[in-house]
């Protein structure tokens, strides 16, 4: 099912985030790359269930999700906290994924995001099939679509 | 005039709140809930003015909060403020009697076309 989801939807709304809430002056845009950038630190992640199953992830450097906090915050980055940081990588996966899902057969729901911050994060039985690179501020961002692969209907699914 | 924010996120509270002020709506008592049940408590206590209020949230979802408020004959003003809009989710929203259905990511210029009306 490769043809759910293609990069130019991804990046459309990748950029659309970016331009409503992290960078809303258009000094700080997300330099998209090819080369796949190392540094995933943390992760935040939301899932979808229903007639198509998987993961949108964001990931990126310790110094980028700061970074995040504060451009979402509107705060300085040393004044934001580990819950900051959560919060508002927690929050930009939920969007990214919500119109990510707008994009997906229906019926799907989607979860709550949840936060993992531990390097070299693995998501079981899935492929990806869609994936953006980049830097913001000089730090690594990915986000990435992962397809489930197991035939698991999760229990969240309606 | 009094909005009630309902959001499980802090950031996206605080995001609602600048984009409130960017829009030119400055000056108004904001209230804040952390979830759909303190939503729905702030509702009937605080008795806001209008709600803007996210639709996936912890303990009762906004249009649970909504249809609730509206059953125990609330008629407060209410808007979502979501990530998902799929056409279900705004049938469902103009059932229970939500006024509008913003989707994130969101720019104060939608801000300011959609609540002028209501806050203009």
């Amino acid at each position: 099912m490769t043809d759910v989801m293609k990069v130019d939807d991804l990046q459309a709304i990748t950029e659309q985030v970016w331009q409503s809430f992290l960078d809303p002056e258009g000094s700080d845009p997300l330099l998209l790359s090819l080369l796949e950038p190392s540094g995933g630190d943390v992760a935040a992640a939301i899932s979808v269930t229903g007639a198509w199953r998987g993961h949108v992830v964001i990931g990126c450097s310790t110094a980028a999700s700061r970074h995040a906090a504060s451009a979402l915050l509107g705060v300085p980055s040393d004044e934001v906290t580990e819950d900051d940081i959560s919060d508002a990588l927690g929050e930009l996966a939920n969007v990214i994924g919500g119109n990510v899902k707008a994009l997906l057969p229906e019926p799907c729901a989607l979860s709550l995001p949840y936060v993992v911050a531990t390097a070299g994060v693995r998501w079981p039985a899935v492929h990806e099939i869609c994936r953006l690179d980049g830097m913001w501020r000089d730090e690594p961002i990915h986000i990435t679509v992962l397809e489930s692969t197991s035939d698991y209907q999760g229990a969240a699914a309606s | 005039m009094k909005i009630l924010i309902a959001d499980d996120s802090r950031v996206m509270r605080q995001i609602v709140t600048r984009t409130l002020r960017q829009a030119g709506f400055d000056g108004h008592d904001l209230v804040e809930a952390a979830d759909g049940q303190e939503a729905y408590d702030a509702a009937v206590a605080e008795k806001p003015d209008f709600i803007l209020s996210d639709w996936n949230m912890p303990e009762m979802t906004g249009v649970e909060v909504l249809r609730a408020l509206r059953a125990g004959g609330v008629q407060i003003p209410f808007g979502f403020v979501t990530s998902e809009a799929t056409q279900e989710m705004r049938d469902a929203a103009a059932a229970a009697g939500a006024l509008f259905l913003i989707t994130k990511p969101f720019t104060a210029e939608t801000f300011r076309e959609i609540l002028d009306p209501i806050l203009g």
